[in-house]
């Protein structure tokens, strides 16, 4: 499930140069079966309204010397969006939502701030990013390759490989491993930077708690 | 003096000789002007005001912008894809422009990229200068540990706030469409939408009546409909009006041309019943048509369309020399034909000369349409005048029979009552006044552009909702930024731009397009740089102490953005368009404006530009309206001033006879303006036009009966005259362009009227002519 938060994010980086990248936000091809591989993932995934989590992410960027390493707490819900909080090394905050996106910082000032109404873009990353949470895999096949193999009764491995040229001016290459929820997600870009998440204590829900629910409005 | 005829008869033959010549190379050479702009005005004021009209309209002019709706996306593309299909099979003159979807993104990066340092949008701005070293520094770390891609489109030390890709985003925003899969994307309306950019091939002209790009339109349409039913197509652009304008009025040439002219045919053959006077009222007509098109062309180089579609109306009033002479040729049968021309002389002149003064008043005002509808008709009724004065003698021989139509119309003028000074003429007299007064009093005027310009009305909403899909700049009202540099023009703008973000923050306006947006002005690039260089060199070192990196600021090019080299460029394709150059020493651009949508907000706009030096606020429509009232008052006056002219000039002639000859015409011309009053129609500038135009021709029929008092042929050919003026202008009635309507219909009421009641205020008895012919 988890896998979702990630490219959720990867599709927000990108959306305030969509326009001077020609990014194919949307790029669908001829619709094509859902890879075996895929569908063979799917049922091994838990599927829930509502999934919460502890994550850590170890990003290295071209031109540091040391990976930049954060901690926090995430949630899931298919019908609203992504809540991000890191709290090490300092508070942040980021809300993902169908119609905008929020960076927040510790002081509670607003760092980003963009909405549907200003950057057209967004609603098809959004479109994107909500049939991931749907467990539309699907669409996930129709922007990437997959590749991967399942692993032992429970787990699995998955290659995402981007289909389209400009997207893959961005994304080289995605991988993720799990059994019920992702566990690992890697990624590579195409400037040179890599991240890793890793994410633990993962928890199925029905529904989100109302302080949850206000973080989303 | 036989042979003064020679001489007048040859010279004649030599002019319209060399008229045929030139028609001959004007039919060849397409010289035909469906500018829809025609009949809007000049301005008056600014030779600069009217270069940036004409040269944002060139950049559209051949610009057609289609767009295919659909419940989604992959349906949106598969009825663009039955489209394009079948536009390509009908082999429309409209072909995909060349900058579309697949702009050279990487391209366009780099040639900004050595001056990020110096673009900044005035949020950013304000950001770096009132954030706190600690506050950005903050900002810095958060993007760093942001989950995901980072939204980089350069190393990271080289933009440690991510200020690049925000810029991008303010520019993105010139318009909503977005490269979607190879195609351009908006979504809106609750449909997405693909967005294809045309352009035509060739101009757009069709004076056969052909709508070729709309036919083609309408059946790509379909098929889009077959491949998906929802599917909604909205195409837009100037060559779809050119060519509605076109094919209106080229249907509104054979209507008022042909219908005249058919008109005229069978007044004249009911009349004298051969075939002579038909074939010479034709030639006459003929030559004059000719003459008026090539004198037009040579002043103006290209005619317009709008001019025809007046000047078919011509027919109806140039054909009133030759039925005069004919009609004195039927009632004098034993006179001369030179003899009796020299007899008719006098007055065919004198109706000859307030015709064309009238006609050249309505060159006055500064509409190019007008002037040449004004040229057109003058020349066309001096040329068919001079046919008949100097030819007709000559090709004119036998006699004209009698006709009973023709002596039935001419015995008219005995029964035809007479006004005497009775109580129930003066009762009549009262009443009439009395209607008059009501129907000015509830008179209302209107100076209102769309009375020179009526699209259809599909095509206006279209532009409507395609304007609002893609967030498309209004180009009717805009800002006239100039100054003595190009750097100074710059800096205007950006001083502009300072108080639009004002209003853009309060929501009263979406945004703007100006040329400094993309290049900054040099003090405005320095600043910039010293502020980008002061504030990331203190978050870098930051951003070193907090991680234990060692990351340097690269170096930024020296030298600022230019101006031409950024004209010279490709990337600014886009905006390329709102830089004007230089013309005679100043240098001009125009700064547009988005999401403009509630004419409230006109006149904030305005006040904007209050005390910017070298910034004009723009606003066309209303710059044509007030041009249209000013000279709405100005010609009532002329045509006041006129009448006052006219009856001195008939005074000097008739004396205590000249109000017969002026009074049915102001009758008329006040009676109109009551109708208009009744039927609550505006009073607008173009009726005013066509009462001067009402005093030019309408006393020609009191002028003709005063000449040959109780003539029975100069009422036959009054009457024929009146007859067909009537119909032509009734024709022009029929117009679709408003301000012709106006036209026809004033002129339809006015000579109605006057030839009603010019017979009445004959003279009872004149002693040198008996009552009647018969």
């Amino acid at each position: 499930m988890k896998r979702r938060q990630c490219l959720t994010a990867l599709m927000t980086g990108r959306l305030a140069i969509a326009w001077i990248a020609g990014a194919n936000v949307g790029a669908t091809h001829a619709a094509e079966v859902v890879p075996a591989i895929a569908d063979a993932v799917r049922q091994r995934l838990v599927d829930a309204p509502v999934v919460r989590g502890l994550f850590e992410q170890r990003k290295t960027i071209k031109g540091f010397r040391n990976p930049l390493v954060s901690r926090g707490d995430f949630v899931v819900s298919r019908s609203q969006g992504v809540l991000w909080r890191t709290s090490e090394p300092f508070l942040s905050s980021l809300v993902v939502t169908r119609d905008r996106l929020l960076a927040r910082q510790a002081d509670g000032s607003v760092a980003t701030q963009l909405s549907s109404r200003d950057e057209p873009g967004l609603r098809a990353i959004n479109e994107l990013l909500f049939a991931l949470m749907a467990t539309d895999l699907q669409l996930l096949a129709h922007r990437f390759h997959f590749e991967g193999e399942l692993q032992s009764d429970r787990g699995w491995r998955l290659v995402l490989l981007p289909r389209d040229a400009s997207l893959a001016r961005w994304v080289i290459r995605i991988e993720l491993e799990g059994d019920r929820f992702v566990r690992t997600v890697r990624l590579a870009e195409a400037t040179g930077d890599t991240s890793v998440l890793q994410f633990a204590a993962p928890v199925a829900a029905s529904a989100l708690t109302r302080a949850e629910e206000s973080d989303f409005e | 003096m036989s042979r003064r005829w020679i001489a007048a008869a040859l010279l004649w033959l030599c002019v319209v000789a060399g008229v045929a010549a030139h028609q001959w190379n004007f039919w060849r050479n397409d010289r035909l002007d469906t500018d829809v702009l025609a009949l809007l005005p000049e301005n008056e004021q600014a030779p600069e005001v009217m270069f940036a009209t004409r040269q944002l309209s060139e950049s559209a002019s051949r610009r057609v912008v289609v767009l295919i709706g659909a419940p989604d996306w992959p349906a949106a593309r598969e009825a663009a894809q039955a489209w394009r299909d079948a536009l390509r099979s009908v082999d429309a003159p409209l072909k995909p422009s060349a900058a579309s979807a697949q702009a050279d993104a990487v391209g366009t990066l780099n040639f900004y990229a050595p001056w990020r340092d110096r673009l900044l949008t005035a949020t950013q701005r304000a950001l770096l200068s009132n954030s706190t070293d600690a506050a950005l520094l903050q900002r810095a770390l958060a993007v760093l540990y942001q989950p995901g891609v980072g939204a980089r489109v350069s190393e990271w030390a080289q933009d440690p706030l991510g200020l690049w890709p925000q810029w991008w985003s303010a520019r993105a925003s010139e318009t909503r469409a977005r490269p979607r899969d190879g195609e351009l994307w908006v979504s809106g309306e609750g449909l997405e939408w693909v967005v294809i950019p045309m352009e035509t091939q060739r101009p757009a002209f069709a004076l056969d009546g052909r709508a070729v790009l709309a036919g083609a339109l309408a059946s790509a349409q379909n098929a889009a409909r077959v491949a998906q039913p929802a599917a909604r197509v909205l195409a837009v652009g100037v060559p779809l009006h050119a060519e509605a304008a076109a094919v209106q009025a080229s249907r509104e040439v054979n209507t008022i041309g042909w219908g005249s002219l058919g008109a005229v045919l069978l007044l004249v053959w009911l009349a004298f019943r051969t075939l002579r006077p038909i074939a010479l009222v034709a030639l006459s007509l003929l030559v004059g048509t000719a003459t008026a098109l090539s004198v037009t062309a040579l002043v103006f180089e290209k005619v317009h369309l709008i001019t025809l579609v007046f000047g078919a109306s011509l027919v109806g009033v140039a054909e009133d020399y030759g039925i005069h002479y004919f009609a004195s040729r039927q009632g004098d049968p034993k006179a001369k034909p030179r003899t009796l021309m020299r007899a008719l002389l006098p007055g065919l002149s004198l109706a000859l000369a307030t015709s064309v003064l009238a006609y050249l008043v309505l060159g006055l005002a500064p509409f190019p349409g007008l002037r040449q509808m004004a040229l057109f008709s003058a020349t066309g009724l001096a040329a068919a005048f001079l046919t008949v004065v100097c030819w007709f003698p000559w090709l004119d021989s036998g006699t004209v029979p009698k006709s009973r139509f023709a002596e039935a119309v001419a015995a008219s003028i005995v029964r035809w009552p007479r006004l005497r000074p009775t109580r129930t003429a003066f009762l009549t007299g009262a009443c009439v006044a009395l209607l008059c007064a009501a129907g000015v009093s509830q008179l209302r005027t209107a100076d209102d552009i769309r009375q020179l310009q009526n699209p259809p009305a599909e095509l206006v909403r279209a532009q409507i909702e395609v304007g609002q899909l893609l967030g498309l700049p209004s180009v009717a009202q805009f800002y006239l930024v100039s100054a003595p540099s190009a750097q100074e023009v710059l800096a205007r703008e950006e001083a502009l731009k300072a108080r639009l973000d004002v209003l853009v923050a309060s929501g009263k306006l979406g945004g703007y397009s100006a040329v400094s947006d993309w290049v900054p002005s040099l003090q405005r690039q320095e600043a910039d740089a010293r502020l980008t260089a002061h504030v990331e060199t203190k978050v870098l070192a930051g951003v070193n102490r907090a991680l234990g990196e060692n990351l340097a600021r690269p170096d930024f090019s020296a030298r600022p953005s230019a101006l031409q080299d950024w004209l010279a460029h490709p990337v600014s394709a886009m905006a390329r368009s709102l830089w004007l150059g230089e013309a005679r020493g100043v240098h001009c651009s125009v700064v547009l404006l988005r999401g403009l949508s509630d004419p409230a907000q006109l006149p904030s706009m305005g006040a904007a530009a209050d005390g910017l030096e070298g910034v004009e606020w723009v606003d066309k429509v209303a710059d044509v309206s007030a041009l249209l009232g000013r000279y709405r008052r100005s010609m009532t006056a002329l045509l006041l001033a006129g009448h006052v002219a006219v009856l001195s000039l008939l005074w000097w002639r008739y004396r205590a006879a000249a109000w017969r000859a002026w009074v049915p015409t102001a009758v008329a011309s006040i009676f109109t303006i009551a109708l208009l009053g009744w039927f609550g129609q505006p009073f607008q500038l173009f009726n005013v036009l066509a009462l001067v135009l009402l005093l030019g021709i309408g006393v020609d029929y009191g002028i003709f009966l005063l000449e040959h008092q109780g003539d029975g042929a100069a009422w036959l050919a009054v009457v024929l005259g009146a007859a067909s003026t009537w119909l032509a202008f009734g024709l022009l009635g029929l117009s679709a362009t408003p301000a012709l309507r106006a036209f026809g219909l004033t002129l339809l009421s006015g000579i109605g009227l006057v030839w009603a009641i010019s017979p009445c205020l004959r003279c009872a008895q004149d002693p040198l002519h008996p009552e009647s012919p018969r």
